[in-house]
């Protein structure tokens, strides 16, 4: 008990977002670069995913809006939901939630039927949750096919009750530039 | 083991904290007999506390604070931007308004700014990037306050110590300013110097670590020694214009120069018996705060229930018909007639009134005549003494990070005011060289019914400013309630046109009731930082004691002692 008990400290300090941060629970690469990156709710989080992919060097391409139509001319092999609402976003984007969702679910089932893999990411953390945000993630989790989540965005429990449900590989890492290491070995 | 289990306890316990919730709404008013200190930042309040401790009056204090916000909070406001302050020492008979809003520089023209076939400003120019940016008004407009009505125990150095501490030992990242950071990524990734200031190798700093700025330490030093000179003029003017023309921008060394604050006449009006003293233009909140509230005291919103569907539609209502003279009529009136005493007449009010049906919700209301009854992310604090002194400050840089043009050396991030002009031609509101563009910040004070020092109240929030302290107003006088309780209690917003928005804590019996008067409704956060962030002071006769309140929506906290 005496050489267990550092043991237990360490891991309540790290916290539990640390401790599955340590094993990837995606256990092999799924997706293909390059990658479109786009927005489930408009915010600026898509900024963050793409500072992590820049610094792992995929290939990608970013359009917050993007369009099922644009998919297949866009080359793009996989495709990154970066998921949580901002009004602010959707304002200067001039739609709805409702309009935006919508806009996703078309895109990832024309994704479905080139055949991309889908990641999600939720980077905002607590600020990137509430009423609005829980649309998104509600709207978009499901429809993924490996989910990455920066914990103090997960302190309920929502996403692993998400993945859970749809057997969907999740990944919780404590702080959003650890998002990184999960996001690039989810590429080939 | 159980020493084992304890330390494993203290941990959970000490991160819980440092990860703290975003949202906390207990503890943040407080209450004493010298004086009180309410702040959008905790540290801020205590920097006021520390000086009316030294002997310093409300003026030294709020000023302190003030500074020391524009570090704390340096998404909302600082030296780089503007605002306005309404005082009134006890031995004073007539409260002073000081302007120190930015002005337009001397190069601007009324159709500067690009436009698209919906009349709207092209690539984000009027809140983005040089263009935008006004010349700034923060430094003289504190420090006059400072020099006039300042108890002089202490010296300017003094004053500003405590922001050149906090901006070298760093600010910590909070939930608030966290989310704000990440909403705003796209700007401040535009500019480099902003996104090395605000960014740890293009990402966001997590919650609970310092942001240090040395640069701007430096700067506040340099006032601190040679006063508003130190900015306005020599090596920083240089630098500020130099990379507002790097920016695309037009200000110059001479329009810093040339800016003046303006000591304006408070706009003045009553509400159940209870004076309000509030900013002229070139803020219409001022104005428009006394105009709604006129309009609502032609209501026995006591009778008609607190949160009910009837008072709820009323100031809809009422604030639809506000704005829409806002619209039409609010201006810099160093440069337009505006029809001040019309706006906050009480039988135009009464006019206002009788066009508001209690049984449906307007669509387009048109503007009202008051002509014939003539004889804008930003931060609110407000400080009381013992003596009776009162200050209310409200400043700010415009949306949040400002223009993000962050003056390279110097820290300072400047101001996106010009984007408050109308960006054409025909307007009241035009853009004009120093000509100030149109506010809704409205730092209010209230005397009681025997002219005595009662309350100093304002919000940040945009157009919500003054919807905002208005209803924190009515909840204290129509309602009775605590004054905390008055700032928490749900809030709503009603723009000249389109949705009413609500925060979801009103109950849902009233939010159905509006959707059936015709009001279209966008349901907002329990608590929301849209409806602003208000902090105020009131003084409780009865015990003697000065009551704080703050704005649990954001960073806001009260101190006494």
């Amino acid at each position: 008990m005496r050489q267990a008990a550092p043991l237990i400290c360490t891991l309540l300090l790290l916290g539990p977002g640390t401790v599955k941060a340590q094993g990837f629970n995606l256990k092999a690469p799924i997706a293909t670069q390059p990658t479109l990156v786009t927005g489930v709710g408009q915010s600026a989080d898509i900024e963050m995913v793409k500072v992590l992919l820049n610094r792992g060097k995929v290939v990608f391409k970013a359009d917050p809006q993007a369009k099922a139509g644009a998919l297949a001319a866009s080359g793009s092999k996989s495709l990154v939901l970066v998921i949580g609402g901002s009004s602010k976003g959707l304002g200067a984007a001039g739609i709805s939630a409702e309009v935006d969702i919508e806009r996703a679910k078309g895109l990832v089932a024309e994704a479905r039927k080139l055949g991309l893999k889908i990641i999600g990411l939720h980077v905002g953390g607590e600020g990137r949750r509430g009423q609005m945000s829980d649309k998104f993630i509600t709207g978009a989790v499901p429809l993924c096919d490996y989910v990455i989540v920066v914990a103090t965005g997960n302190k309920d429990g929502l996403f692993n009750q998400l993945c859970a449900k749809g057997k969907i590989p999740l990944d919780s890492v404590d702080k959003i530039a650890n998002a990184g290491a999960p996001l690039l070995k989810a590429f080939k | 083991m159980k020493r084992l289990v304890a330390i494993a306890v203290l941990i959970l316990a000490a991160s819980g904290i440092t990860a703290q919730e975003p949202f906390n709404a207990a503890g943040r008013g407080a209450q004493g007999p010298n004086g009180v200190v309410a702040t959008a930042k905790p540290e801020a309040s205590q920097v006021g506390i520390d000086i009316l401790k030294k002997g310093g009056n409300a003026v030294d204090a709020a000023i302190a604070a003030a500074f020391a916000m524009g570090v704390l909070e340096p998404d909302t406001n600082g030296i780089g931007g503007g605002g306005f302050m309404i005082l009134r020492l006890a031995t004073m008979k007539e409260a002073v308004v000081i302007d120190f809003r930015e002005v337009a520089p001397t190069a601007s023209k009324p159709d500067m700014f690009k436009l698209d076939e919906r009349g709207r400003i092209l690539n984000h120019a009027g809140t983005d990037g040089g263009l935008s940016v006004g010349v700034p008004g923060d430094v003289a407009g504190l420090l006059h306050a400072l020099d006039a009505f300042g108890s002089k125990r202490l010296t300017r150095a003094q004053i500003l110590q405590p922001a050149i501490h906090m901006a070298t030992q760093g600010i910590s990242v909070t939930a608030n300013l966290d989310k704000n950071i990440k909403d705003s990524l796209e700007k401040i990734n535009a500019f480099p110097a902003c996104a090395e200031l605000f960014l740890q190798e293009g990402l966001p700093y997590e919650i609970g670590e310092k942001i240090k700025n040395p640069d701007l330490a430096r700067t506040l030093a340099i006032i601190a020694s040679k006063g508003a000179e130190g900015f306005y003029k020599g090596e920083i003017a240089v630098k500020i214009a130099a990379e507002v023309k790097k920016q695309g921008g037009i200000l110059t060394v001479q329009d810093l120069a040339s800016y003046a604050i303006k000591v304006r006449k408070p706009v003045r009006g009553t509400y159940r018996g209870y004076t309000i003293l509030s900013v002229p233009p070139a803020s219409s909140g001022g104005t428009h705060l006394i105009e709604l509230l006129n309009v609502m005291e032609t209501y026995d919103l006591k009778a008609l229930g607190r949160n009910s569907p009837a008072t709820a539609h009323r100031w809809s209502e009422a604030m639809k018909l506000v704005f829409a003279d806002r619209a039409k009529y609010m201006a810099d009136t160093d440069f337009a007639t505006v029809p001040l005493s019309g706006l906050v007449s009480k039988a135009y009010a009464r006019e206002l009134a009788a066009r508001i049906s209690p049984k449906e919700s307007m669509t387009a209301p048109l503007p009202g005549n008051p002509a014939q009854y003539e004889s804008g992310s930003t931060t609110h604090l407000s400080v009381m003494d013992k003596e009776g002194n009162m200050v209310s400050i409200t400043k700010s840089i415009g949306l949040l990070f400002g223009s993000g043009v962050l003056v390279p050396g110097t820290g300072i991030l400047l101001n996106d005011h010009m984007s408050d002009f109308v960006p054409k031609p025909g307007s009241v509101n035009s853009i004009e060289p120093g000509k100030r563009p149109l506010s809704s910040i409205s730092p209010s004070l209230l005397l009681d019914p025997k002219g005595k020092s009662f309350m100093t109240i304002g919000s940040p929030g945009a157009t919500r400013i003054f919807t905002t302290v208005a209803q924190v107003i009515s909840n204290i006088l129509d309602f009775g309630m605590p004054l905390q309780e008055a700032i928490a209690a749900p809030r709503l917003a009603q723009p000249h046109t389109g949705n009413l928005s609500l925060e979801t804590r009103l109950p849902a019996a009233t939010q159905k009731a509006l959707g059936t008067l015709g009001h279209k409704l966008t349901l907002r956060g329990d608590w929301d930082p849209y409806f602003g962030g208000v902090q105020a002071v009131l003084y409780d006769a009865k015990t003697q004691q000065l009551i704080g309140g703050a704005d649990p929506r954001r960073d806001g906290q009260a101190i006494a002692f």
